[in-house]
């Protein structure tokens, strides 16, 4: 995993969003450079997937300017999402579709070329253990089934940039360490990927530049070590609960059950 | 059929008709990707909310409308009008009709894009996915239009046209069809450019009942247009008519081509904020007193959850307004006799607008009570296969409550105030005794018409286009009834008192029969809905 030095992938620069009158992203500013692995960390409701889905090309920033692979967004939006792979954190699929089906809509949309969308899509699925059920149709895939797909979806065109909302979610242990190595072995290949999760651990492992949103705002950005260093705490889920006040958070489990019992 | 069907899209597909795409602006290639993608999920049951892409509910409309058309050219041909009158007469009504079902699927396509969140990053442009969504709009074309003018064209031939004239009229009837569908996709193009996403389905819902409260307006407007004495002012000369026409064209035509455009622009970028757009108002944390009493009279908390989900999602769910909006035309109608004629008492011996009130509550329920199970958000329904088997009834007493309550007791207690001061108390009273009893049986009746747990399934696009002649059938039906209580009933208010008497009676008995037959609809829709969970989970949306 390197941190190029070439031009950045992407640029945040003062991007805010609202959502009816809410700010939910104050002037947010940072750069992410080519072949990087960055965790995006923060609370519900702090603007995670808010900033993946402006990155995406999904939402207009409301101020502030954005440019993904030199891009300008909105305006290029269709330009962008030709060279991102996205996995979103809900699994929104056509579900009357088969996994093979719903692959191939993908890549054709994105321009891959028959056969090497046809090789690219076998290469996928056996990989991730669905080729027996290429031809079922998504509603009756479990949910880790279906997290495989929309991962396999995103990798099709051979994005520069990914970006992976809660990718592990619903996925089993064998999966989840199979996606942690692709991670790395895509970042070595040169890919830009944003992780956005809640589980620390995996954050800290495959991660060599962390982002922490908290209440719309980016409250720290560095490596997992460098945090660390400048909280002195000593892992990653500790410098998480000191700089967003996740301590606080037990009187409210205390309240939960005493209203229980009432 | 089938060999000229692949032709058809063979030429569609071919390298003229991809040039011509490309020169508006349209990426062929994706755009026949997307079209194939709608039909296949359409064919599979999971984008069924639009009626373009439901071959059934387009046939059965079809049927439908090419019977009430027939029988509107029986009574023309007997008639023998003049061509002219005829040809615009079936236009008008294609007109009508066309620029309701049209705005309405407009704005469900387009202000509701459900599969839009599915596609929202995948590389689409504006234009390409907003003229793949409107293709069903000329699939209603080409199965509507014929439908309500196949009839009427060859009808002409009976009253003297030229052999030419089916071809000349159903030229003229997808012509204005087409001008219609382009006017719809433009109007929501506007909107969508310059109001807000929290706002626009709302701001899509008043769009919808413009065309409609405008047909009504327009008919009670005939005193205010003589009255402005416009002849006066307008030109007469037929050349200044002309240019003024034409002036008036040529705005209509550059209004209708940049809404378009404002529909092509940044759409799909901004599709997450519309499919997931919602007002933004907070609604008030509230403990009805209403509730509470139902809670005590109807069966407990399940009676209230009944009762206050019913009120709640009325106002709210946002396809059952949609569904609606039709009814509008008919409110507005309603208000203007009443404001005109309420004054006279029913029992004068003169026939008076409120002798019609009676039955419009039947007419309201005929409506409201079928559409009541279809909501946006229907898979929210698992709830329900939670509750406990002794909570339906109950639940289900709670609606009818809410049913009840709401739409029959305020309305009469109101109309009891405001009529003892005009009527006098005798009449008054007698009177909304009757009409609430009348109301009661109707509501006791088509309570039936309620076939699961309101707001539990997905919305029936085959709707708005049937309720203009289910309406028709209705105030027909309605119309005898109101003659039979006029001419038998309402010349003697001793025989008004016994009616309503034996009214309310068959009211309570109706009404504890419905109220059975509604929980075991609930029941058995909810064992459906737990063996075949998947209908709950497959539309996107």
């Amino acid at each position: 995993m390197s941190t190029g030095e070439s031009a950045p992938i992407v640029e945040f620069d003062r991007v805010v969003f609202s959502y009816n009158y809410t700010e939910v992203l104050h002037e947010v500013s940072f750069t992410l450079a080519k072949g990087e692995v960055v965790g995006l960390l923060g609370p519900n409701g702090a603007g995670k997937s808010t900033t993946i889905k402006i990155m995406a090309g999904i939402l207009s920033p409301g101020g502030g300017t954005v440019t993904v692979t030199g891009l300008p967004l909105p305006e290029r939006a269709v330009d962008v999402k030709l060279r991102i792979g996205y996995v979103p954190e809900t699994a929104m699929l056509f579900d009357s579709l088969t996994g093979q089906e719903f692959l191939e809509l993908s890549g054709r949309l994105h321009g891959v070329e028959e056969d090497a969308l046809q090789a690219r899509i076998e290469a996928m699925l056996e990989t991730f253990n669905l080729l027996s059920d290429r031809s079922s149709r998504l509603d009756s895939y479990s949910k880790g089934m279906r997290q495989k797909i929309l991962i396999a979806a995103a990798l099709l065109h051979n994005p520069e940039l990914i970006l992976l909302d809660e990718p592990l979610s619903g996925l089993d242990v064998n999966a989840a360490i199979m996606i942690k190595d692709l991670i790395a072995a895509l970042a070595a290949g040169g890919k830009t990927i944003l992780y956005s999760s809640h589980v620390l651990d995996v954050v800290e492992k495959v991660c060599n530049r962390v982002l922490i949103i908290h209440q719309g705002k980016l409250i720290a950005d560095g490596s997992a070590e460098s945090l660390k260093a400048s909280t002195k705490e000593s892992t990653l889920e500790d410098v998480f609960r000191s700089l967003t006040g996740a301590a606080s958070v037990d009187p409210g489990v205390a309240r939960i059950v005493a209203a229980m019992a009432s | 059929m089938k060999p000229l069907r692949d032709w058809t899209g063979a030429v569609l597909r071919g390298p003229a008709a991809c040039r011509l795409l490309a020169r508006m602006g349209i990426d062929a290639r994706r755009f026949w990707l997307l079209t194939d993608l709608f039909g296949q999920l359409a064919a599979r049951r999971e984008l069924m909310s639009n009626l373009g892409h439901n071959a059934t509910a387009l046939r059965t409309s079809g049927w439908i409308l090419c019977a009430m058309s027939g029988l509107m050219t029986l009574v023309l041909v007997t008639v023998h009008p003049h061509l002219a009158t005829y040809l615009a007469a079936f236009l008008g009504l294609t007109g009508f009709l066309m620029s309701g079902v049209l705005f309405s699927e407009a704005g469900n396509s387009l202000v509701n894009p459900v599969e839009g969140l599915v596609l929202a990053h995948q590389p689409i442009d504006g234009a390409t996915y907003t003229a793949a969504k409107l293709t069903h709009l000329a699939r209603i074309l080409l199965y509507l239009v014929p439908a309500l003018n196949g009839i009427p064209a060859l009808g002409g031939l009976l009253i003297g046209a030229p052999w030419y004239y089916p071809l000349l009229h159903l030229g003229a009837a997808f012509a204005l069809g087409g001008v219609i569908a382009l006017s719809c996709c433009a109007a929501f193009g506007w909107l969508i450019r310059f109001v807000p996403a929290r706002r626009l389905k709302a701001a899509g819902q008043v769009a919808e009942v413009v065309p409609w409260t405008a047909f009504v307006m327009f008919q009670n407007s005939r005193g205010l247009l003589r009255h402005l004495h416009m002849p006066h002012w307008m030109p007469t000369d037929t050349a200044t008519l002309a240019w003024i026409g034409v002036a008036i064209a040529a705005v209509a035509a550059c209004a209708v081509a940049m809404g378009l455009r404002c529909l092509s622009g940044d759409y799909l970028v901004r599709i997450s904020a519309i499919a997931g757009g919602s007002s933004g108002a907070k609604a008030k944390p509230r403990h009805s007193r209403t509730g509470g009493l139902v809670a005590r009279y109807f069966g407990g908390p399940a009676a209230r959850a009944g009762f206050e989900f019913v009120g709640r999602m009325l106002r709210r769910d946002w396809q059952f307004r949609r569904q609606m909006i039709p009814m509008l035309p008919a409110v507005v109608w309603v208000s203007y006799m009443a404001a005109s004629g309420w004054r006279t008492s029913p029992f004068s011996g003169t026939f008076t607008v409120m002798h019609v009130a009676p039955h419009l509550f039947g007419m309201l329920f005929f409506v409201i009570c079928p559409l009541l199970v279809y909501g946006s958000d229907y898979k929210g329904s698992w709830l329900f296969l939670l509750a406990p088997g002794g909570a339906i009834e109950p639940f289900a007493r709670g609606i009818y409550a809410w049913l009840w309550l709401r739409i029959v007791v305020t309305p009469h207690i109101v109309l009891l105030a405001a009529a003892v001061w005009v009527w006098g108390i005798r009449d008054a009273a007698l009177f909304t005794a009757y009409s609430a009893a009348v109301a009661s049986l109707y509501l006791g009746l088509e309570l039936r018409l309620i076939d699961g747990v309101p707001f539990s399934k997905p919305p029936k696009p085959s709707g708005q286009a049937i309720l203009f002649p289910i309406m028709m059938g209705g105030g027909i039906v309605a119309a005898g009834a109101v003659a039979v209580q006029h001419f038998l009933l309402f010349r003697s208010p001793a025989a008004v008192l016994v009616t309503a008497v034996a009214l309310s009676a068959g009211a309570y008995a109706a009404t504890r029969s419905s109220l059975d037959a509604f929980a075991t609809a609930i029941r058995f829709n909810l064992g459906l809905m737990s063996a075949e969970a998947k209908p709950l989970y497959t539309e996107v949306g």
